[in-house]
């Protein structure tokens, strides 16, 4: 507990102003898009408004980042956490990650990003984050067809560790710049299709030029955001808790309910 | 208006400067008091004028003297200005001649700079001859060192001294001395290659060195470097070849067979580092600092091709790719034709951890050595340059083939070390046992003995990704496949055996059968006699208890762990840190989970066991009257009715699970049991009628049981029992109007828990308060 609360406290530094959300992001294309309302939900807008929302401390989602070797998975995430682009192509091994902390309506909120390497040898690795992620960012070369056909696969094998319908699932085109207008067009148009057979909503970007980086990133966490406020809403109704951390739960039924879904946590220290 | 007005009038005159108050404001004074006090503050003002005058008076004199000494000064002034304006000339004059003077020193100094550089240029020719000659005869008298030196010197002389010599007056002279030196310089280049492929070819390695310290004076670094490499690697080759034969066809009953590929790939880096050790000064002192990296670099290519096939080897003789395939394919399905036993892992999990930890250490020594090398050498280079050593260093350890021959290594281990855990984890919850008298069964402990093995070993190999992975997959095992046994476990609730209880029974029998159906298999647990069942659930509750706070322990030994591999250099600082951290935080969140069931499984005991039974016990108070006269409150002195057999029973209900669970838990099931109470008895007691002695008696009762409770909890409870005991004092009163003794302003430090209502409806349990009264009450 002590550790927890010091964590927190090294956390309450204020967020940069370049990541305050205060507009509820919008999607890329309405063909694939897991929303498309444009405001905040009533019931979070609500919470958000309530102190007692601000002072829960940190929150923090998952977000896996996974993808063919070679597709820009890095490259994605570098651009939009440190603003650069490096032309050399460097292997990722194993897992990295980045935490990139936001000021969405007022409450300050992180995510903390799994950046998988797309190697074979290293899925062993890397398939042991899939856990528990409540964002699924799948990433495919928008220059190279076959990288789309995998997403499948990578679908498959990152829902295999997660409950369905309990995370948001991202497909993202990138390398945008390599492509003629036309053909991106083209590409695309088969994309949106396979996003929209997996429930999943499509973004193309470009790492190199930035295009569509930020404002596909504000999108990934206004979406986990309001994903994650709205469970703990209805998760509050159904237990109560005592003590900052421990949990106790109060049970209302018997031990044969349901388990409930389980609701991340993640100290920061 | 008359007595403030005079005020006004005085402060006016004070700021103004002018003496007394204005005509007007006298004028209009009609009353002698007012008159005389305002000719009193006439006076004052003129004495203080006339201070003020004299003041200014005594200063004159002093104010002329000083007028007429200025009036003094005035020549002086001018003679001043007369000598300013002569030394500003002298000044102006002495500052041109001083530049005069320094051009005349700047062009001497350009003279000696000028002469300084003929001497040297003379040398350099004289130098140049000196080496010519003394080329020849060092070549003719195979002194390779000294021909060496003197190339050494013409090369470092300044090429266009030499251009410009040429074209002087002895051109012809020089170029011929050239020509020579030239040629002698392609001679001994020729030469020393060739001696030193031959040294090389002899592996003498004292020719070797020697040779290979006159390749620097010759500008031929990289190619020394090169060809010493050649030869050490040719030696290295060598070794590591015996080395791997011996162990493929060593005895296997040797003591260390089991990590023989994990010796041999140790021998063979740490011969590397031997090589490096033992070489490194030469370099450093022939070569100069930053080199290392040179060497190294070809040194890697052979410790990479050696090792590749020491792990060729160990992946052939200990059938690893197949052993992963088995792995793989039965986890894949629960149900395989092929399945390995997870014991039989355990030597080559640890042979792969020791090998990756040897490598990390060799990867760690090569780093430290090139990066402190670099440091010198850099030490004046851009920071460009410097950048690009890094990343060229970053390049060769990372992408080395030793590194990648790891990766794939630490691949397969991780799934079957994955395996081993999941396996070996059903196979301590199949062999579960539990001993009388113990208040947990076997498979917590060997549970968290396997998940901490596991993780040890993947901490061993000194991989932090490994690491990482190895937690997460002990977070899933714990947090699904364990928690779900015990979940299970509890899931079959705690068996009834009361006659009240009958129904419970009944339905929790018919849930587990539809539970034992849904999973297609009939459970043996049903037809188990009810206090086997009754121990099972207690052990479980202590088990989960157990577990949540084994997690915490195991966080905590790996935190230090960790700590201690980061403080030997391991891990490329805050990533890795911030990853193992990360894993760690979502290993110890799982410990809350099973807190969280523990609280379940107690509510469910509560439920189950210990309602039933305390119900009818708290009814039995009902049959009690207590509308009572003097006779029958004596009686019930003399044979208490209820309280005292309600202890006793409590006492025998909660004797078996003071036996059976750990005192935390049982100490959060009497807290549970105590709500229950105190919950039950409110209603009870509000089916009740009172008389006054009944009250009393009541209040009797309730202290009785209090006091029983306090002792048996840690917990306080009189907070539990604050509606009761205000109920109780409501039930006590005298007359329906003393409440107000007690209520609203008169409660003093009592919180009422009660609401007026509730008040009202206590109040009307006495059948000899009248309903008017109570109604009348203002609350």
């Amino acid at each position: 507990m002590q550790e927890m609360a010091n964590g927190k406290m090294h956390f309450s530094a204020p967020v940069s102003k370049d990541r305050i959300i205060s507009k509820f992001p919008k999607w890329y294309t309405p063909q694939a898009c897991l929303q498309m309302k444009d405001h905040w939900h009533t019931r979070v807008k609500t919470a958000c408004q309530d102190r007692t929302t601000r002072n829960v401390g940190m929150k923090m989602s998952k977000v896996v980042v996974v993808g063919d070797l070679y597709v820009g998975k890095t490259c994605l995430i570098n651009r939009f956490c440190k603003d650069m682009f490096d032309r050399d192509y460097k292997a990722t091994i194993g897992v990295d990650f980045e935490i990139e902390r936001f000021e969405l309506s007022g409450v300050p909120y992180s995510l903390q990003i799994w950046d998988t390497a797309g190697q074979e040898k290293f899925k062993c690795i890397a398939s042991t984050y899939y856990r528990g992620a409540q964002v699924i960012i799948i990433v495919f070369d928008l220059a190279d067809i076959r990288t789309l056909e995998h997403t499948r696969q990578w679908l498959q094998e990152a829902m295999r560790e997660n409950d369905p319908g309990s995370c948001f699932i991202f497909l993202v085109g990138t390398k945008r710049d390599l492509l003629s207008s036309a053909e991106c067009h083209r590409t695309e148009r088969d994309a949106v299709k396979m996003a929209s057979e997996m429930q999943a909503e499509f973004w193309s970007v470009s790492s190199k030029t930035g295009e569509n980086v930020r404002e596909f990133f504000f999108r990934v966490a206004a979406l986990a955001f309001e994903g994650s406020m709205l469970r703990d809403l209805e998760g509050a109704g159904s237990h109560s808790h005592i003590g900052a951390g421990d949990l106790i739960r109060i049970d209302q039924g018997t031990a044969e309910e349901p388990k409930a879904k389980s609701v991340k946590k993640l100290s920061c220290c | 208006m008359a007595e403030s007005n005079p005020a006004v009038a005085v402060k006016r005159s004070a700021s103004a400067g002018l003496s007394a108050i204005s005509a007007e404001a006298i004028e209009g004074l009609t009353e002698l008091d007012e008159l005389e006090r305002v000719y009193q503050q006439l006076c004052d003002e003129e004495k203080q004028v006339e201070s003020e005058l004299e003041a200014l008076i005594s200063q004159q004199g002093n104010i002329e003297t000083k007028m007429l000494a200025l009036q003094r000064m005035g020549p002086n002034l001018q003679l001043i200005e007369g000598d300013a304006t002569q030394l500003s000339g002298m000044i102006t004059f002495t500052c041109s001649l001083a530049e005069n003077v320094s051009s005349k020193v700047r062009q001497l100094d350009l003279a000696k700079n000028r002469l300084y550089q003929a001497i040297q240029r003379a040398d350099d020719i004289l130098d140049l001859k000196f080496c010519t000659d003394g080329v020849q005869t060092a070549l003719r008298n195979e002194d390779y060192e000294q021909a060496a030196a003197h190339v050494h010197r013409y090369l470092s002389l300044d090429q266009s001294v030499i251009e410009l010599s040429r074209q002087g007056g002895e051109s012809s002279a020089v170029d011929a001395s050239l020509a020579l030196l030239q040629e002698a310089e392609q001679r001994l280049k020729a030469l020393v290659k060739e001696r030193l492929d031959q040294a090389i070819a002899d592996g003498d390695l004292a020719q070797v060195e020697r040779f290979f310290k006159i390749f620097p004076l010759l500008g031929l670094h990289d190619q020394g470097l090169a060809r010493f490499a050649q030869y050490l690697c040719a030696q290295l080759a060598k070794k590591a070849e015996e080395n791997l034969l011996l162990a493929v066809g060593g005895e296997l009953g040797e003591r260390r067979a089991a990590l023989i590929f994990a010796d041999t790939l140790t021998l063979l880096l740490e011969g590397i580092a031997r090589i490096v050790e033992t070489h490194q000064p030469i370099v450093e002192t022939y070569y100069g600092p930053g080199r290392l990296y040179t060497l190294i670099k070809h040194l890697q290519v052979e410790c990479d091709r050696q090792a590749e096939k020491v792990v060729d080897k160990f992946i052939q003789q200990r059938d690893y790719q197949n052993k992963f395939q088995i792995v793989q394919s039965s986890m894949m399905r629960s149900m395989s034709t092929e399945k390995i036993e997870p014991r039989e892992l355990d030597p080559v999990l640890l042979e792969v951890t020791v090998m990756n930890s040897r490598a990390e250490l060799y990867l760690r020594f090569l780093r430290r050595r090139i990066t402190a090398d670099f440091e010198v050498g850099d030490a004046t280079a851009p920071k460009s340059t410097v950048q690009e050593h890094q990343q060229s260093l970053e390049k060769l350890l990372t992408h080395c083939l030793l590194s990648r021959n790891m990766q794939e290594l630490i691949g397969y281990y991780i799934p079957m070390e994955e395996y081993y855990m999941r396996e070996s984890v059903n196979k301590a919850v199949a062999m579960d046992t539990y001993e009388k008298g113990q208040l947990t069964s076997s498979m917590v402990d060997d549970c968290f003995y396997i998940v901490k093995k596991c993780i040890s070993r993947a901490l061993s190999s000194s991989s932090i990704d490994c690491l990482c992975a190895m937690i997460n997959h002990a977070t899933s095992v714990l947090e699904s496949d364990f928690r779900e046994v015990l979940y299970n476990k509890l899931r079959q609730g705690f068996p009834a055996t009361t006659l009240q209880d009958i129904q419970r029974g009944v339905s929790s029998a018919v849930s587990l059968m539809q539970t034992s159906l849904q999973q297609g298999k009939f459970n043996t647990l049903g037809i188990e006699s009810a206090e086997d069942a009754k121990a099972s659930f207690l052990v479980t509750l202590n088990n989960v208890e157990v577990c949540s706070e084994n997690i915490i322990t195991l966080k905590k030994n790996l935190e230090s762990d960790c700590s201690k591999l980061f403080s030997q250099g391991f891990g490329s600082g805050e990533q890795a840190q911030a990853k193992i951290d990360s894993c760690l935080s979502d290993l110890v969140s799982t410990s809350s989970k099973f807190k969280d069931l523990l609280q379940e499984g107690l509510t469910e005991l509560n439920n189950t066991a210990i309602k039933p039974q305390v119900k009818p016990w708290i009814s039995n108070f009902l049959s009690i009257s207590h509308n009572i006269e003097e006779d029958e409150f004596n009686e019930y002195e003399a044979n208490d009715p209820w309280v005292q057999q309600f202890i006793v029973n409590l006492e025998q209900l909660m004797a078996e699970f003071k036996a059976g669970l750990s005192p935390v838990i049982y100490d959060t099931l009497t807290s549970l049991m105590t709500s229950l109470i105190s919950l039950e008895m409110e209603k009870t007691v509000l089916k009740c009628t009172f008389s006054r002695l009944g009250g009393l008696q009541f209040d009797k009762e309730l202290r009785s049981l209090v006091t029983y409770l306090t002792t048996v909890t840690t917990w306080t409870i009189r907070d539990k029992f604050a509606r009761l005991t205000q109920m109780a004092t409501i039930l006590n009163l005298e007359r329906v109007t003393e409440i107000l003794d007690y209520w609203g302003p008169n409660s003093g430090p009592l919180t009422w828990r009660l609401t007026p209502a509730e008040v009202r409806q206590v109040l009307a349990l006495r059948i000899d308060f009248r309903s008017e009264d109570i109604k009348r009450l203002r609350l």
